[in-house]
């Protein structure tokens, strides 16, 4: 016979009940009449506690709640569970809703011996304003929403009427708000990798109070880049606190952008930060110049010559031949983060003499110090990594001929599966194109099938390119074809002869997409040298390292 | 209609009420009927049909189920025209259904019954049901107050003539005695004729009042006199205002000066800079607010009454001081809203069970679980975190403040006395009084000036849920679980009326301005208001979908604002006692309403960490116009929500200068 649920209540745990209270021998017919009652009663105090929650002005319950209940009906209280915050119950095991306090055992002995907890602290009021006028002050205390928008309408306002936002005369800073300063600064001076920095930097984004901090912020940052460059560690949580404070919404923080933008772009074209060997500074570079884009893209329209004259700062580093590499390096970061279009006004025009001039940099033969070739080795990828990008983009604008699957996966996150496929799109265009061309790139791709997944992307490229140069520049179509096939068969005679084939491919597709850029600017001539030229600068060399910055 | 299978009926029925001679002769005379011919046993069909009926009857909990369940697919199925109002007979329905099953010992089948059927109604009643949900034996359908309440008295269900006809037609026409039965027994029927109402009217069309509707209507017809008192401040203030001029200007900023030493508690110098604009500001508005009186001034438009009660004599310098602060008093409307000053209590531990303002904003009072009571003198306050910016000047005052208390600083006045957790705390209107209520069932009375407790009033038998002091002071009333109100005077222990009728706890309770009337509202969710005088419930406010958790009344006398625990507030009529228009937008309980003090705002306080402004005015405007118009979906405007940093708000308060005042407890986990 099936049983009948009576009760949300199994007749087991009356049964548990029974015997806690002494009684072994309570039979199965009282446990099932005992739990549908057990339930209603349950309810019935649930029911009440719930009524003195609401009265105790909460909206969660706590033991004291049903305390009161039980005291209502005239019941003993529950022992052994006064606390005002609200239980902590912990989902059971292989149960969907089974729950249980964690109540751990205590060794009395230790309760008895460890010193005295510190003394709660004593219940107290403060005052604010939540509103003046129905306007929400942006102080502390108060919760940081509506604020954007709040900003936003100001600045709508700025644009109408041009004075609105007046300088305090006189910076006064609250206890609080010095307090708060102090263990930021703290923070990021001592425990950078700390969890407390991390949280310190949220409430540094969201923070609707901080304004009055501000300058002594960009102070601090100014002061502390100029004095610790060696230390990277600083520096690297000193840009994290400004990217914070950008993203702050409540904050105007481009008052103080005159300030702000030395050391920033000083922890990217420095000529030494931290120790060369040991520190990861291409990191901080990286960083930093995205921290610059960040701030060119939020407040360039505001300040016209904000970002002329952080390019101009950049390109400077960049064609100075006395600069070190890692200044060199910063600067193309740097102008890369500002976008493809000053790559192409800025880098390209220059990146023929600027490769004569890498190198020999690069050349294990020209060039003994290690370090010093694998800086080079650094600035080359960064170089190639800006053109890429640059390419990239260029081809996703030309890509009338290009299908939303193909640039989804041209990022060159795409596994071997999407390669493939866009290889073999790439070479089912290709034969379109190029029959025989196409020809020989099958069957070189027969030989590749597994090739490394970042191909995808300069393969992708040179496909778009060609395709799209196809369409926007019939004359030079069959020149980009000639020289990628020529580079191809230079490229195939070189994997005859070394073994590292997948990246030699690499290389030579991205030296064709250089040039096919290039081809947009010189129109194809210096091509076929150029092309040359790369080939057999890139095939001599192909150190690990300059493939890992590609990626 | 098979003749054998009715003789069984008939003698299945004999046999169970013991008819035996009946029985035996019931099968003589068939059988002669039988033999001698059959041409007579053909039965009317009716008779047939209600026997059939009968049967069914008989045939268990299934009924009920199958009864239920063609009821509600033909509801579902009906003109949309008419589906909302006969959606309404559903629930009563559906819930008698379910008790009929348990009353009956059907315990399984009512267990499946309810969860089948349950989520039908979850939108509209989902605390009835989770109080239903429990029941599990006829023994617990008598003990428990609702059910008793829900089987004593019948729901009113607004109808039209065709939708009831319609109705009766199908349950005819499908033979459903049982579901007819239930429909006769607890259903009481308003049927209007004309057409069917509009959905958004009247969801009162299913609660409870604890009497029939007629005598619900004859309650609600009484008269009621919602005017202001003869002579009052604001009356006498106008009276004066025109030969009062240039003198009075002085007089009322060189008295701003003082009434400002409570804003200058703010520490901060910042802050003080925006109390400083605040200033400013008020000077602005009151001069704008002398010069607009004569239009907007709502209050004066309101009739005159007289009081019921010997109210207690204001001394002159304190009338001085109020007629001053009315004077200087900000016009708030949609355009200008108000300042708001919060109070956040810190570190409470999740302990502060209620919190009252006094009404310049001076004292804030907290009520402990811990059966404290503390009040903070926030002017005193100001004073002392200012040692952190001056340390010099203040040391030796602050040296002695801490002799004074044997070396403990403590910022506040601590009231001991209570012996369970304080719900409620109420100021007096001049502030030297303060009157808290506890789970002990007993209600304390306090000076502020002394820091004593000075009566205790036993009465309750129940924790005590709300104390407030009627707006003359001297009076005082409270609710309780014991599901009364009581009013009292301070010079008795012994409460001078007691209003019974509530069907659960009284859980809120406010005066009526003039304080003719007090207003409780209650877990059965409805607001009552009382005459003070005769002690009569004079009207019964029902639309609320949970318990009521604060009231305030208009300054105008006209109006009533209710919040419920889901974050609805309503907006009722007084006179009418019609909802003029539900205000939502908040999404937890709203622990506390305040009207400005010109009755232009509302100012809600609520759980979900929000202050929200409504506009009053146009609100009101607009509905005396739809009302005309028989359109009623308009709703209050809702001007602006401050968000506090996670922050219930528990009290609020208008000062007479119309400063709001906020306060709540920091809550982390909120």
């Amino acid at each position: 016979m099936i049983e009948i649920k009576m009760s949300v209540i199994p007749k087991e745990t009356i049964e548990v009940i029974a015997q806690t209270i002494g009684i072994t021998n309570l039979s199965s017919d009282v446990a099932l009449a005992l739990a549908p009652d057990l339930e209603y009663r349950i309810r019935e105090i649930m029911q009440e506690s719930i009524k003195c929650m609401r009265h105790s002005m909460r909206t969660f319950l706590t033991a004291d709640d049903v305390d009161t209940a039980l005291a209502l009906r005239n019941l003993e209280p529950l022992y052994g569970f006064a606390s005002n915050d609200p239980l902590r119950f912990k989902r059971a095991a292989g149960h969907k809703d089974l729950f249980y306090i964690d109540d751990k055992d205590v060794d009395i002995k230790d309760v008895v011996e460890a010193a005295l907890p510190k003394v709660p602290l004593d219940t107290s009021i403060t005052s604010h304003w939540l509103a003046i006028e129905g306007v929400q002050p942006a102080i502390p205390e108060n919760a940081p929403v509506e604020a954007p928008s709040e900003i936003r309408k100001t600045e709508y306002k700025e644009d109408a009427l041009p004075v609105d936002v007046k300088l305090p005369v006189k910076h006064i800073i609250t206890m609080e708000l010095q307090l708060y300063y102090e263990k930021i600064i703290e923070l990021c001076l001592n425990k950078p990798g700390s969890i407390t920095f991390r949280r310190a930097l949220v409430t540094l984004t969201t923070d609707s109070g901080l304004h009055p901090l501000v300058p002594y912020f960009t102070r601090f940052v100014a002061d502390e880049v100029s004095r610790s460059l060696n230390n990277i560690n600083i520096l690297f949580s000193l840009m994290r606190l400004m990217r914070s404070l950008l993203q702050n919404p409540h904050i105007h923080i481009e008052l103080y952008l005159h300030q702000l933008m030395p050391p920033i772009i000083t922890c990217i074209v420095a000529q030494t930060i931290g120790n060369r060997l040991s520190d990861n500074h291409w990191e901080l570079r990286d960083f930093s110049a995205n921290l610059v884009a960040l701030i060119c893209k939020r407040f360039g329209h505001m300040y016209h010559n904000l970002q002329p004259r952080v390019t101009k700062t950049f390109l400077h580093s960049f064609l100075d031949p006395t600069k070190a590499l890692p200044q060199h390096y910063g600067a193309i970061k740097g102008i890369a983060a500002l976008g493809s279009r000053l790559v192409r006004l800025l880098i390209l025009p220059n990146i023929e003499p600027y490769l004569h001039l890498l190198e020999p940099e690069m050349q294990l033969e020209k060039q003994k110090n290690e370090i010093k070739r694998q800086e080079a080795w650094q600035v080359y990828g960064a170089l190639l990594c800006a053109v890429g990008q640059t390419m990239h983009e260029k081809v996703k604008t030309f890509s009338s001929l290009l299908s939303p699957p193909i640039r989804a996966t041209s990022r060159g996150d795409g596994k071997g599966m999407t390669v493939k496929s866009i290889k073999h799109k790439a070479s089912s265009v290709n034969l379109m194109l190029q029959p025989q061309y196409a020809r020989r790139k099958m069957a070189a791709d027969g030989g590749r099938s597994a090739l490394v997944p970042m191909n995808s992307m300069s393969v992708d490229n040179m496909q778009g390119s060609t395709s799209g140069f196809s369409n926007m520049m019939g004359v030079s179509n069959s020149n980009i074809a000639m020289s990628s096939s020529s580079v191809r068969q230079l490229s195939n005679e070189n994997t005859a002869r070394r073994e590292v084939e997948g990246q030699q491919w690499k290389e030579a597709s991205s030296s064709i997409l250089a040039q096919a850029w290039k081809d947009e600017i010189d129109a194809g001539q210096l091509l076929q040298p150029l092309s040359e030229l790369f080939g057999e600068s890139l095939f001599s060399f192909l150190p690990t390292h300059a493939t890992s910055v590609f990626l | 209609m098979d003749e054998d299978e009715i003789l069984g009926y008939v003698t299945a029925y004999l046999k169970k009420k013991g008819f035996k001679q009946t029985e035996k002769v019931f099968q003589e005379e068939f059988q002669q009927n039988k033999s001698s011919s059959s041409s007579n046993s053909i039965l009317e069909p009716d008779i047939a049909n209600h026997l059939l009926a009968f049967s069914q009857l008989e045939n268990g909990p299934a009924r009920y189920h199958n009864g239920y369940s063609r009821l509600r697919t033909w509801t579902y199925s009906s003109l949309d025209l008419y589906r909302h109002e006969l959606l309404r007979v559903l629930y009563p329905v559906f819930i008698h259904c379910f008790m009929d099953l348990v009353a009956k010992g059907h315990i399984q089948e009512a267990r499946n019954f309810f969860n089948t059927f349950r989520e039908d109604h979850e939108m509209m009643h989902l605390r009835d049901l989770q109080k239903l949900e429990g029941v599990l034996s006829p023994t617990h359908l008598k003990e428990m107050e609702f059910a008793h309440s829900l089987r004593q008295s019948k729901f009113n269900i607004k109808i039209c003539e065709y939708s009831y006809e319609l109705l009766l037609q199908h349950l005819h026409s499908t033979q459903s005695t049982t579901i007819l039965g239930i429909i006769n027994e607890h259903i009481n029927f308003q049927v209007t004729s004309g057409q069917p109402s509009l959905i958004s009217d009247d969801p009162e069309a299913v609660t409870l009042t604890g009497s029939s509707q007629e005598a619900a209507n004859q309650t609600n017809q009484k008269e009621i006199h919602w005017g202001l008192l003869e002579d009052s401040l604001e009356e006498r203030l106008e009276k004066a205002g025109a030969l009062l001029s240039d003198s009075e200007k002085g007089d009322g900023e060189a008295k701003e000066g003082e009434n400002d030493e409570s804003k200058k508690r703010s520490t901060e110098v910042g802050k003080q800079g925006g109390s400083v604009k605040k200033i400013k500001k008020d000077k602005g508005g009151s001069a704008t607010g002398k010069s607009a009186k004569p239009e907007a001034n709502t209050v004066s438009a309101a009739p005159r009454v007289k009081p019921e009660l010997p109210l207690p004599i204001i001394p002159t310098e304190v009338e001085h001081s109020i007629l001053d602060d009315l004077r200087n008093r900000v016009q708030l409307s949609s355009a200008a809203l108000p300042s708001v000053s919060f109070y956040t209590f810190i570190n409470t531990h999740n302990s502060l069970s209620c919190s009252s303002i006094s009404h310049d904003g001076s004292l804030v009072a907290g009520g402990f679980s811990d059966s404290s009571l503390k009040v903070w003198d926030m002017a005193k306050l100001g004073q002392q975190p200012s040692t952190s910016l001056s340390q010099g000047e203040n040391d030796a005052s602050q040296n002695e403040q801490m002799l004074g208390k044997s070396g403990e600083k403590r910022q506040y006045t601590l009231f001991q006395g209570h012996s369970g957790p304080v719900y409620a705390a109420s100021f007096s209107p001049l502030g030297d009084f303060l009157l808290s209520s506890s789970a002990d069932s007993t209600i304390r009375l306090w000076s502020t000036k002394l820091d004593a407790n000075l009566v205790c009033y036993k009465g309750h038998n129940y924790p005590v849920w709300d104390v407030q002091f009627s707006p003359a002071g001297h009076y005082f009333a409270s609710s309780s679980h014991d599901r009364t109100a009581r009013i009292w005077s301070v010079d008795r222990i012994r409460p001078l009326r007691i209003m019974a009728g509530h069907l659960s706890d009284v859980d809120c309770v406010q005066w009526h301005v003039n304080c003719n009337y007090i207003a409780t509202g209650s877990s059965d969710k409805t607001v009552r208001l009382w005459d003070v005088q005769s002690g009569e419930c004079v009207r019964v406010f029902v639309g609320h979908r949970g318990m009521i958790l604060s009231l305030a009344m208009s300054p105008d006398g006209r109006y009533m604002a209710s919040g419920d625990e889901d974050g609805t507030i309503m907006m009722w009529d007084l006179s009418s006692g019609r909802c003029v228009t539900p205000l939502v937008g908040h999404t937890s309980c709203v622990w506390s309403l305040a009207f400005s003090s010109e009755g232009a705002i509302l100012a809600s306080g609520s759980a979900d960490c929000t202050v929200k402004l409504w506009d009053v005015n146009t609100s009101t405007k607009v509905s005396r116009i739809e009302e005309k118009n028989g359109n009623t979906n308009n709703r209050l405007r809702s001007l602006k929500t401050l968000t506090t940093k996670s922050t219930p708000v528990n009290a609020l308060r208008f000062s007479r200068r119309n400063l709001l005042f906020a306060a709540g407890a920091l809550a982390k986990n909120a």
